[in-house]
Formats: C-alpha cells, sequence, structure tokens
C-alpha cells in the first residue's frame, strides 16, 4: 500500500506544525518551511500524475484503514484515500495553486507565522477533500477547510473582511450541515437494508456507488436528500442563489487566498456533486438535471451580466467565475460523454485561468492601491510584460482557441446541444458576453493615453512572475494538447455518465 | 359514629379549613409584613389540624413543634427585629395581580379537577400510632435519605452562616 | 445487630466514594475552624484530595462492575433500601461530577474575586453540591431525587452569591433562591400527586402501579399535571425553557468557577434524573432498548421534543445579542440544554448514549471556555467580549484555546463537539424525527454566529500593526488551558474508547 495519497495531504499540515513550533520573528524561516512543505506535496503530486493508470477503472493509490469501529453500533469510519480520474486533476490543481499561493504571499507583513501556519492547514483540508474516499472523512476534510479561510479572509483581508469571513463561514456552514443530514441518511438506509448494503460500508463512497447499492436510492426521499446535498454543493460552486457570499469573499480576501478561493474551494462543490451526487444517486441526478442545467444557465449568463457592470477589477473577476462555474453544471446535466468532460476539464481549466486573474489583479493593487476600472488607462506603456500576461489571461478566459478554457467550454456546449437545445444556445451568449467584459475591461485598463500618476509604476518582478509563467504555460499547454489532462479523465467520467444514463433509462 | 358527632365532626373540618384558607390570604395579600407574619401561625395552626384529621399523631406534634415553635417564631424574631420594617412599603407589594388571579385560578380548577376524578391510591383503617414506626423507619429503611437530610441542614447552616457573617463585619 | 442494620453497614461498603465526601467535607470544617495557620488555598488542595480519592473508590467499583458480568441488570445494585443504585449510569456520571468538581477547584485557584477568609465555606459548600449530584443520578425514588436535588440547590444558592460585596452575586444568589424554591415545591406537589397514585415513591414500583392497571384509574390530566410539575423542579435544574429565566442573571453573578459548576454539573445530574425517571417510571420497554411511553394519552416525548426545540432556539437567539461573556456562555449553555434534550425524545439506548457522550466533551468545552473568562478576569479585568479584542495577538495560546473550546460547542470538526452533536443528531434522525433534526442543525449554524463573534473579537479586530505587546501569561494558565483543550482535540480525531465506555454506562437502559 502506497502512502503517497497520506504524504501530499499531511506534509502541509507537518509544516504547520513546524512552523508553530519556529519562534515568530523567524519569518524567513517560517516561509522557508512554508516552500518546503508545500513544494513536497507538489512535486509528490505530480508523480501522482504521471504514475496514474489512464486505462483503469476504480481508484487507484488506495489507502484504507478503519478509523473508528464500533461494532455493536454498527458503525465504521474510514481512513480511506484514493483517486479516480476526477479528483487526480484536482489533487495536481491544489498542489500547484498551493504552492503558488506562498509565493504570493511573500510580501505579507503582519501575522506571518499565523497566516502561514493557516495556509498550510487549508492545504490539508482541501487534498483531504479531494483524496478522501469515505463519507464521514469527506465531511470533516471539508469542514476543517473552513476555519482557516475564515481566518485568512478575516485576518488578512481588505475593509470589510470580518463581514465577508463570516459571511462565507455562516452560508458554507448551513450548506454543510446539509450534507451532514445527508450522510446520516445513507448510514440509516444501510441499517434498514443490510442485505444490500452493510451499515459498516455506509459511509464508504465506493460502496455507495456500486451499482447493486445505488439502485435502492429511489424515491422522494432521495430525491429530498439529493437536494440537500446539491444545497450544500451548491453554495461552494456557488449557484445563483446561494452566490452571494463570493464577491464579497473575493473582494475582501488577500490575493493568494482569493486565488485558493476561486481555484480550488469553487471546484469543491462541483467535484461534491460528481463524486456524491450524480454516481450515486443517479436516478434523483436524472431527475433534477433540467433544473441543474436552468440554474447553469442562470449562473452563466446573469454571472457575466453582473461581470459587465463591475467597477472593481476583483468583483468583476469574481462575477466571471460565477460565469464560468456555470458551465460546469451545464455540462454535468447534459451527461454525455464530451459534456461530462468538459465540465470536469473546466474544473481544472478555470482553476488555472481564475488564478492567473486574481494574481494579476493583486499585482496591480499592489501598485495602485485600488483597483476601479475607470480610474486606469493606458498601462500598456507602462507595464508591457504585465499587459502581455494579461491578455494571456483574459484571451484564455473568454475562450480563445488555442487556449485550454476554449476546450472545456467547447466541449461542454458540444455535448450539451443534443440535450438541451435551448438552454446551449443560451449558453453560448455566455461567452460572448465574456468577451464582452473582458475586452471592455482590457480597453480601459491598458489602452488609451498613459496616465501620469501611474507613470512610476515599475513592471511586474521577478517573484511575481514566477508565480504567473508556470500558469500561463499550463494554459497554453493544455489548449494545444488538452489529451494530457483528458485522458486521464475519460474513463472516471464514463462510470459516472453511465451511473446516470442507466438511470434515466430506466425512469 | 353518631349524627351529632358526625356533624361537629365535619363543623370542625370546615372551620380549620376556613382558618387555613383564610389565615393564609392574610399572609398573601396584607400589606403589612408583620401583620402577614402573625397570619401564619394560624396557617400553621391549621395545617396541624388537618394532619389531626387524617389521625397523623407525629405530623401534628411536629409541626407544631417545628413550624409554630421554632420557624415561625425565628421569623417573627427576623420581622421584628429588622429596623423600621413597617415603614418599608415595598415589601409586599404586588404586581401583575390580574394576570396571577387568572393563573392561580386556570391551575386550581385543573386541580380541582385531577383531584376529584381519581381514584387515590387510598389506605383504610385507622393508623394508629404512627412515632414509633416513623422512627424504626428512618433508622432502618430510610436511614438514607434521613442522614441526606441532615447534610442539607449542614450545608444550609454553613451557607447562612457564611452569608450572615459577612453582613455584620460591614 | 439486626438484620436490617447489617444490610445497611454493608451498603456503606458500595457507598465509599459519597462518605468519603462526607468525611472530607467534615475535615475542611474542622480544619477551618482550628486556629492553627494555614497557607493559602490549602483547604482547596484537600478538597481536591477527597475528590480524587472518591474518584479512585469510583474506579474501584465501576472495575467490579465490569467484572461482575456487567451486563444490563445483573450489574444492578441497589442500595439502602433500593432507594440508591449503583450502576454503570450513574458511575459515569459520578465520574463527570468529581472532574466537575475538581476543574471547578482549579478554575477558583486564580479567580480572584473569592474572598480568601471564606475558603473554608466555599469547599464545604462545593463538596455537599458534589454529594448532591451524586445522589442525584443514583436515586431510584422521589425521595431521594427530591432530596439529591436539595442538596445540590442549597449550596448553589449560597455560592452563586459568594461575592458578598458584589451586588450582581448578591442579586444572583436571590434569583437562584427564589427560583429554586418554587421550582421544588412545584416539583414536590407534582411528586405528590404521583404517589397518590401510585401509592409508592420508588420508580419501578410507581411504573409497575401504572401498568397494573386494567382501567386507567388516574385521568390522562393528572399524569400530565404531576408530570409537567415534576419537569418544573428537574427542567430549572437543567435550565431549559421555560424554567431557564434565572439562568443568564445567575450566570452573570455568581463567581465565575460556580459558573462554570452550575453550566455543567447540575445540568447533567438532571439529565441523570430525568432518564432514570421517564425510563424507569413513565414508559413501557420493548427488545432492543427502546422505549414508549407508559400511557398512550401522556405523550411526553412530544412535550419533550417541542421544549428541546423552544429551547435551543431561545437559547442561540438570545445569546446574538450578548455583550457579556458569561451572558452569552449562560444562553450557550441553555441551547445546549435543548441538544441535549433531543437524546432523551429518540426513547432508545442510542440517544441515552449521545447524551452520556456529549456531557463528557461538554465538560471540557464548558470548563475551557469559563476558565477563559477567568483568565480574562485575571490579566486583563474584564469579562465582556469587547475585553476581548485583539487578544490573540498579544496571548496566543489561551486565545486559540478559547477558540477551540467555541468551536466545539458550535459543533465543527475535527473537535470532540462535533462527534457529539453527531451521534445526537444519529439518534434523532433514526427515530425518523426530521423536523427536529434539521431545527437542531438550523440551530447549530444560528450558534455559530455569536460563538464566532468571540473569536472575532480577539483574532480580527484590534490587530496591531507591528509586533504586539505579549502578555504575561501564567504558568498556571497554559497548563490547565492544554489539560482542557486535549481532550477535545483527541476525541475529535479518536473518540472509539469513550463510545465504548458510554455504551457500556446506558447499558442499563435494555441492552
Amino acid at each position: 500500500m502506497s502512502h503517497i495519497l497520506s504524504l501530499i495531504t499531511f506534509i502541509p499540515l507537518l509544516g504547520m506544525l513546524v512552523i508553530l513550533c519556529l519562534p515568530r520573528h523567524q519569518k524567513d524561516w517560517i516561509r522557508f518551511v512554508s516552500v518546503f512543505s508545500t513544494a513536497l506535496p507538489l512535486a509528490l503530486s505530480i508523480s501522482l500524475f504521471l504514475d496514474f493508470e489512464n486505462g483503469s477503472k476504480g481508484m487507484q493509490f488506495v489507502e484504507n484503514c478503519d478509523w473508528i469501529r464500533i461494532p455493536d453500533y454498527k458503525l465504521r469510519i474510514q481512513y480511506k484515500l484514493g483517486v479516480d480520474g476526477v479528483s487526480m486533476p484536482l489533487v495536481l490543481l491544489t498542489g500547484i495553486l498551493s504552492f503558488l499561493a506562498v509565493f504570493a504571499s511573500w510580501e505579507t507583513t503582519k501575522g506571518v507565522k499565523a497566516y502561514f501556519a493557516l495556509l498550510l492547514l487549508l492545504e490539508t483540508g482541501m487534498m483531504g477533500v479531494f483524496c478522501s474516499l469515505d463519507f464521514f472523512l469527506f465531511y470533516v476534510f471539508w469542514e476543517v477547510m473552513l476555519l482557516p479561510m475564515y481566518f485568512l479572509i478575516g485576518i488578512w483581508g481588505g475593509p470589510r473582511k470580518e463581514y465577508a469571513a463570516i459571511k462565507f463561514f455562516l452560508y458554507t456552514l448551513f450548506g454543510s450541515v446539509l450534507l451532514l443530514l445527508a450522510m446520516l441518511a445513507f448510514y440509516f438506509h444501510a441499517k434498514e437494508n443490510p442485505n444490500v448494503l452493510d451499515p459498516m460500508d455506509a459511509f464508504d463512497l465506493v460502496r455507495l456507488a456500486d451499482a447493486n447499492v445505488r439502485l435502492t436510492f429511489t424515491g422522494l426521499f432521495w430525491q429530498v436528500v439529493f437536494v440537500a446535498m446539491f444545497i450544500g454543493f451548491a453554495i461552494k460552486v456557488p449557484v445563483f442563489p446561494f452566490h452571494t457570499w463570493l464577491p464579497d469573499a473575493h473582494v475582501e480576501a488577500p490575493t493568494a487566498i482569493s486565488v485558493i478561493l476561486a481555484g480550488v474551494l469553487l471546484k469543491m462543490g462541483v467535484y461534491g456533486l460528481l463524486r456524491l451526487s450524480l454516481p450515486i444517486l443517479p436516478e434523483a441526478a436524472a431527475w433534477f438535471a433540467p433544473f441543474m442545467a436552468a440554474l447553469g444557465l442562470i449562473n452563466i449568463v446573469y454571472g457575466a451580466l453582473v461581470a459587465m457592470a463591475q467597477t472593481d477589477l476583483k468583483k468583476m473577476v469574481a462575477y466571471s467565475s460565477v460565469s464560468h462555474m456555470g458551465f460546469c453544471l451545464v455540462g454535468m446535466a447534459a451527461n454525455t460523454e464530451a459534456a461530462m468532460m468538459g465540465a470536469a476539464f473546466q474544473m481544472f481549466t478555470h482553476g488555472l485561468t481564475s488564478a492567473m486573474l486574481f494574481l494579476l489583479v493583486g499585482v496591480i493593487y499592489d501598485r495602485a492601491h485600488h483597483r476601479v476600472i475607470k480610474d486606469f488607462g493606458g498601462l500598456a506603456f507602462q507595464m508591457p510584460v504585465y499587459t502581455g500576461i494579461t491578455t494571456l489571461a483574459f484571451m484564455a478566459s473568454l475562450g480563445l482557441p488555442g487556449l485550454c478554457n476554449f476546450v472545456s467550454e467547447a466541449l461542454v456546449l458540444l455535448g450539451s446541444f443534443d440535450a438541451y437545445r435551448t438552454t446551449t444556445i443560451i449558453s453560448a451568449t455566455g461567452i460572448i458576453f465574456g468577451a464582452g467584459y473582458f475586452l471592455w475591461c482590457f480597453q480601459r485598463v491598458f489602452m488609451g493615453p498613459a496616465k501620469e500618476r501611474y507613470s512610476m509604476m515599475p513592471d511586474v518582478n521577478g517573484r511575481e512572475l514566477f508565480t504567473l509563467v508556470p500558469l500561463g504555460a499550463l494554459v497554453v499547454f493544455l489548449g494545444v494538447w488538452p489529451r494530457a489532462m483528458l485522458d486521464t479523465m475519460t474513463v472516471s467520467l464514463k462510470n459516472v455518465q453511465d451511473a446516470v444514463a442507466s438511470a434515466t433509462r430506466g425512469g | 359514629m353518631t349524627t351529632l358527632t358526625s356533624a361537629l365532626y365535619h363543623a370542625a373540618f370546615y372551620a380549620d379549613m376556613v382558618l387555613t384558607v383564610g389565615s393564609a390570604c392574610v399572609v398573601a395579600f396584607s400589606k403589612n409584613i408583620v401583620r402577614s407574619a402573625f397570619s401564619l401561625l394560624l396557617t400553621f395552626v391549621g395545617v396541624a389540624g388537618l394532619y389531626g384529621f387524617l389521625e397523623a399523631d407525629f405530623l401534628v406534634a411536629t409541626q407544631l413543634l417545628i413550624y409554630v415553635g421554632g420557624i415561625l417564631v425565628l421569623l417573627l424574631f427576623a420581622v421584628m427585629l429588622t429596623h423600621r420594617i413597617s415603614n418599608i412599603k415595598a415589601s409586599n407589594e404586588t404586581s401583575f395581580s390580574a394576570l396571577a388571579a387568572l393563573a392561580a385560578t386556570g391551575i386550581f380548577l385543573v386541580l380541582v379537577e385531577v383531584g376529584t376524578k381519581t381514584h387515590w391510591d387510598v389506605k383504610g383503617g385507622p393508623l394508629g400510632e404512627s412515632t414509633r414506626p416513623i422512627g424504626l423507619l428512618l433508622m432502618g429503611d430510610y436511614l438514607l435519605p434521613f442522614e441526606v437530610a441532615a447534610m442539607i441542614l449542614l450545608a444550609a447552616l454553613i451557607g447562612a452562616a457564611y452569608l450572615a457573617r459577612n453582613a455584620i463585619r460591614k | 445487630m439486626s438484620p436490617t442494620a447489617l444490610a445497611l453497614v454493608q451498603d456503606l461498603r458500595l457507598f465509599l466514594p459519597e462518605v468519603i465526601l462526607v468525611l472530607t467535607t467534615l475535615l475542611v470544617i474542622v480544619l477551618d475552624v482550628t486556629p492553627v495557620r494555614k497557607s493559602h488555598r490549602a483547604l482547596l488542595y484537600l478538597t481536591f484530595c477527597g475528590l480524587l480519592l472518591s474518584g479512585i473508590y469510583l474506579l474501584r467499583h465501576y472495575v467490579d462492575l465490569r467484572e461482575s458480568g456487567g451486563r444490563a441488570s445483573s450489574s444492578n445494585v441497589l442500595l439502602f433500601g433500593n432507594s440508591i443504585a449503583l450502576d454503570p449510569f450513574a458511575v459515569y456520571f459520578k465520574g463527570l461530577f468529581l472532574l466537575v468538581g475538581l476543574l471547578t477547584g482549579v478554575l477558583s485557584i486564580r479567580y480572584k474575586k473569592l474572598n480568601p477568609a471564606g475558603e473554608g465555606e466555599y469547599c464545604v459548600l462545593l463538596l455537599c453540591s458534589t454529594l448532591g449530584l451524586f445522589l442525584m443520578v443514583g436515586s431510584r425514588t422521589l425521595l431521594m431525587a427530591y432530596l439529591g436535588l436539595e442538596l445540590v440547590s442549597i449550596p448553589s444558592f449560597v455560592l452563586a452569591g459568594f461575592q458578598r460585596d458584589s451586588r450582581l452575586s448578591n442579586e444572583a444568589a436571590l434569583k437562584y433562591t427564589i427560583y429554586g424554591a418554587i421550582a421544588s415545591g412545584i416539583m414536590l406537589y407534582g411528586m405528590s400527586l404521583l404517589f397518590g397514585l401510585a401509592g409508592s415513591l420508588d420508580f419501578a414500583a410507581i411504573r409497575h402501579a401504572l401498568e397494573g392497571q386494567t382501567e386507567l384509574r388516574a385521568s390522562p390530566l393528572l399524569l400530565s399535571v404531576s408530570m409537567l410539575m415534576i419537569l418544573a423542579g428537574f427542567g430549572y435544574k437543567i435550565a431549559c425553557v421555560p424554567f431557564h429565566m434565572w439562568c443568564p442573571d445567575v450566570y452573570e453573578g455568581a463567581p465565575t468557577p460556580i459558573t462554570a459548576f452550575l453550566s455543567v454539573g447540575p445540568k447533567a445530574a438532571g439529565f441523570g434524573v430525568i432518564l432514570r425517571f421517564f425510563y424507569q417510571s413513565l414508559s413501557t420497554h420493548s427488545g432492543g432498548g427502546d422505549w414508549t411511553p407508559i400511557v398512550d394519552q401522556l405523550q411526553w416525548p412530544i412535550v419533550l421534543s417541542v421544549l428541546s426545540v423552544a429551547t435551543m432556539t431561545v437559547g442561540n437567539l438570545a445569546a446574538v445579542a450578548q455583550t457579556s461573556l458569561k451572558r452569552l456562555m449562560a444562553y450557550s449553555s441553555i441551547a445546549h440544554a435543548g441538544y441535549l434534550l433531543m437524546g432523551v425524545v429518540v426513547l432508545s439506548k442510542d440517544g441515552i448514549f449521545a447524551i452520556l457522550f456529549y456531557l463528557a466533551v461538554y465538560v471540557f468545552m464548558n470548563f475551557g471556555a469559563f476558565l477563559f473568562v477567568v483568565f480574562l478576569h485575571d490579566l486583563v479585568g474584564s469579562e465582556d467580549i469587547e475585553g476581548c479584542r485583539g487578544l490573540g495577538w498579544r496571548a496566543p495560546f489561551p486565545c486559540i484555546a478559547m477558540a477551540i473550546c467555541l468551536f466545539s460547542l458550535t459543533g465543527l470538526p475535527p473537535l470532540g463537539g462535533f462527534i457529539g452533536k453527531f451521534y445526537l443528531f444519529l439518534g434523532v434522525i433514526g427515530r425518523e424525527l426530521y423536523w427536529l433534526a434539521i431545527l437542531g442543525v438550523l440551530n447549530s449554524v444560528v450558534s455559530l454566529v455569536y460563538y464566532a463573534r468571540v473569536v472575532k473579537a480577539m483574532f480580527l479586530e484590534n490587530i496591531p500593526r507591528g509586533e504586539a505587546e505579549p502578555l504575561p501569561v501564567p504558568f498556571f494558565y497554559s497548563a490547565a488551558f492544554a489539560v482542557l483543550v486535549a481532550p477535545i482535540l483527541l476525541l475529535g480525531v479518536y473518540w472509539a474508547p469513550l463510545v465504548k465506555l458510554a455504551r457500556y454506562s446506558s447499558s442499563i437502559f435494555g441492552a
């Protein structure tokens, strides 16, 4: 049994403990430990990616042992980790973004020790969510993530940080208690039908998704459970109308935290749907698909329109995330091979581009100390390198062919066309709107006459380049050669798709 | 029992009831705390009478000795020795009287309903002498409750002493 | 020696933990009045010794019970003419109470407002109250339940008013006394009604009397009235709505260690008595450890579930507006009474087990929070949320410990409080009481609002620009916080041993 997933998950936690033991004025040591304890998981997740067998069904790198076992209660909680094609790219994404987030936070001055300790705890939580194959464990990691996020926004955030932090916390907690209730529903289902599912396996996500087991999850009750879980995940995605925490959190959060928030945390909602809701409750998922498509559509169009109306650069990027995550929903609702691939790939590509966008916003905020779009202008003359990288990120986000977002969005739209024709056509306008606000924004910020007050602004420095270039490279590489990532996902996504498809046929 | 004695018995019972409830009303409604305290004397005596009608001789004795002889006397001492107590107007004021009356009437009606409609688990026959059996029980089956009561009294004593000492020192 | 006397003496051997508490009490009294010069807090340390010694004997009882084949009824030992039970359930609670007593003592060590001249009385009253808690959970008759409750209450009245020159403390004592007297008066009346009906004070005999009736002699009204009246007494102890009014004022005015004691000890004991009384007197038992109300017309589980929801909702909503930490914790403790009541209405061994589990975690969480209040008062001189502002940067360890306690009270994993709530909700959903479960989890979300306000004040507000000026934290506090927080963290990731213990202890409620 390889312990690579445990290492990926818990090395940051160890790093956190080391940092807690360091004296608080040893800032360089603290940064060094942080780099080290995010670099190791990154290296391990790259090797995970390379060792991953694309063709094999089921989970890989599985680690399994009993965590809590109470025989007379018929309750067992496993420490079960494993990855498949759905989670593996996200582990990699988390590894990359956490590592870069450390560099993006380099200049943090106040509470350095606490900041990096929390950042590392956050990485443990995120990795844990993507690796867990036990519902209880999943839930624990899901919640573990909340606390560091609350503090990271609340302490190091902008002017309204306290409001944003508690809003984020409350929304997510509300969603997660619904998850908790859903989890208990599975347990009692197993207790009533021990011949179908041993109660000792009731939290095992692989067992729950087993064809014989999931066939028993039928009827109104499980539709209610599905909706409860959907709300839990939708808050994270965020799906309209649960999205209102997102702009606040993004605007107030420090740059690196915005990167993590947009790059990883939003993906957790979609990941939850792909890992739990769709494969375990396919019948309810098939029933709910039209609603999901409609919500996805609203996300795309509404997010794009609101983004267009923003005056704050960061808020615009935040709403563009709302819009882009809508594609994931539409793709999952359509449930064709191409659409599912698109949805899963969109998680990865949006993770890259939104991270880039937030980093870029951070760069300019550090220099200009404001983010009001219309107050900029002519930056192309003063910051040529910055302008170049921003162009790449904007083009990727608006879906220019040859860059990775084009691939994922095109797959979603192509795959959904047969299932939801009208929806797809309207969704496609989202891309047009997207082009609209990105280009308009680009024009206002970079074009026009150079302004005197920005003449002293230095261009991107080495550290910032170090965070931006790898992301840019990946954006281009995956745009040209998407199969590098798509091939790993194919088999796992096919499983999910088949589950829902058979339920649709059955019903 | 002849009719006459029966009638006398009933008359005595109702007289006792009037005494008890009437004096209790004075305790509750009088605005003068001294008058309340003295009325309490009659209430206690009335309750002792009630025990008498139940043929509980031991309880009659304890009621008279402890409540009338002990607690009430102490209470009167407290009332009389407290400085200028008759001048304190707020000592026995009532508020929300309408609401309280409503609630009390409601509870009273419920209790009457309960009391009259229930077949109580009544032990028939005269009880006879009760002091000896009570004594034996307190030293036997009910030894623990007896001792626990002692602990309660000890705690109450020490607590009261602490609070009182504190008052004197100031 | 007569046979009765012999039996009593034999029973005394199984009563040693309680006897030791009594002896310690007497020793403290004697030492207190002897004119020997005693070092500061000497009597408090003597009290610790008494509690620990009692704990050792308690442990021996526990081991004996387990060895005697200890499942279900075979391990029920009845003492003193059936008035007290020595069973795993009682032993579990007694263990908690000793812990509560010890921790209250620990909190008192550095509590400055405590009058040093009253140390002897303080210890005596604390010990008496602990003894009362012991008797409450062991009681198998209404009489013992009442006496135990009084033995808890009367010392607590004085303890609540122990700060002689504080107006708030005096007010707390007076309110507590008046409410307590009324509640126990009502309870006595209810008990007398039940006695009149059943002809016995014994819990089991009451059940037999009610079960044996071919035709119901008692109107359901009578049963409801007496049950509600008895519940008034117990509800007062656990501070559930509508018997909770005293709680915030008393918690605020009482010395902080006593507040901590009141928030855990009597509450736990109240639950112990409620469980025993409702299970042994007012329920019929079917197999599998489930129970149902003994009389169909007397649906006390519904009453209790409504009380549960009302209690947690009132507690949580009122807590949101508080500025004083102690008042906030008072409402939080009301809310927790509501959560715990969910375990009662489940009417099964699973629910009782969940209550036992939660109470154990609750001891640590609450004492951790109150230790922080003592700490705050000691070093900053405040007991308000306002006083915590920015403290997280000056005294990180105590504040992190407090944050852990608060998040555990909210019920966030991976902390012990989450596991406790998990089992409570497991029980509720297992009974298909979905509405209760949903209201319960929504309440947990609401509770985050006020717990997070404290955390916000500690860490998010008043952040120093540069290096914070550190607050020198005495070693005592660091050690005490570590001791209290370690179990919370440990039980959050590995709680199987406590589950075993709590399962075993709830085994008297049907296997």
